[in-house]
């Protein structure tokens, strides 16, 4: 399959990621998520919550109780945690081996974290655990890599140096 | 007197302006995208619903001006261009019909005690509720 088709055809998309973790956060917070806590959240309308949720309780990820409480079902869970982890992954990945600042990284973490296989994740993993051992050969990589790739300098402003694109996606 | 704030009412406000205007474009899609038959059977409904949508949105926003604001309009709607059937587009209606009777249901909670906004929202339940009993009755086996 072209990669541009296996894009669209990723198991959940940018919003569905976004509510479902939207529903992990206000339970593991409040202890319960209804339909208006989510909207709140993600700052969209009640209606627009309910119709992205539809497809995701006829797949079995999210599951509403006689009281309208929202709960992801273990599937739903199982996909916010890997979600989350890629996520965390992602972000080391740029802010702390490319050098991009804390808030690009999480932006750009926020973006991809829900589009990366749990293949290239788990290689991801590998790869931080030799970064992280205290073998020679990490150590060395890393010293050649900073040496010859220093983030840019970035001049202060004293302004948010985000573009425009990213302060709307983020 | 209203527990809220004149601004709080007014968030209050643009949160049900904003469930409104999104309804009404979700009516205008839901009208172009059934195919067949059904066309026949429910267009006339989603048309209705959509002018009747678009009444409740001007309502909520002449409230806000009255209370001496300019109503704010935040909407986030993606429609996908896959073809319905009449009961789909019927049953995709309810839920976001559902949501904007909750909304008024929980702004009247808050809006106990200011009178004339209490009447307001209580008409704006009543009608929603109507809404809601006629997808649910069309949808009805």
């Amino acid at each position: 399959m072209d990669t541009w088709k296996e894009f669209e055809q990723n198991i959940i998309t940018h919003s569905a990621a976004h509510h479902l973790m939207a529903i992990d956060d206000l339970v593991n917070k409040l202890g319960y998520a209804r339909v208006s806590d989510v909207a709140r959240r993600l700052n969209i309308t009640r209606g627009s919550v309910s119709i992205s949720l539809k497809p995701m309780k006829e797949a079995g990820l999210i599951l509403q109780d006689e009281n309208r409480h929202l709960r992801l079902s273990e599937k739903g869970q199982r996909l916010v945690d890997g979600v989350k982890s890629k996520r965390v992954l992602i972000r080391r990945l740029l802010s702390e081996l490319l050098g991009l600042d804390e808030q690009q990284a999480e932006i750009d973490a926020c973006k991809m974290e829900h589009l990366i296989s749990n293949e290239t994740a788990q290689r991801l993993v590998a790869f931080f655990r030799f970064i992280d051992s205290a073998q020679h050969p990490a150590h060395d990589f890393l010293s050649a890599w900073r040496g010859q790739h220093r983030p840019p300098e970035v001049c202060s402003t004293g302004g948010d140096q985000r573009s425009a694109e990213d302060k709307a996606e983020s | 007197m209203s527990k809220l704030s004149t601004a709080e009412i007014v968030q209050e406000l643009n949160h049900a302006f904003a469930e409104e205007v999104e309804a009404a474009t979700r009516y205008l899609h839901l009208r172009s995208a059934v195919r067949g038959l059904d066309r026949v059977v429910v267009e006339h409904v989603l048309k209705d619903a959509f002018h009747e949508t678009i009444e409740h949105a001007e309502n909520i926003a002449q409230r806000i001006r009255s209370l001496g604001h300019v109503p704010k309009l935040e909407i986030c709607v993606s429609c996908p261009n896959e073809p319905l059937s009449g009961r789909e587009a019927l049953r995709q209606a309810l839920i976001f019909e559902e949501a904007a009777l909750e909304c008024y249901q929980d702004l009247l909670k808050k809006v106990e005690g200011d009178v004339p906004l209490e009447e307001f929202v209580r008409a704006q339940v009543a009608l929603e509720y109507q809404h809601v009993a006629q997808l649910k009755e069309l949808l009805a086996e």
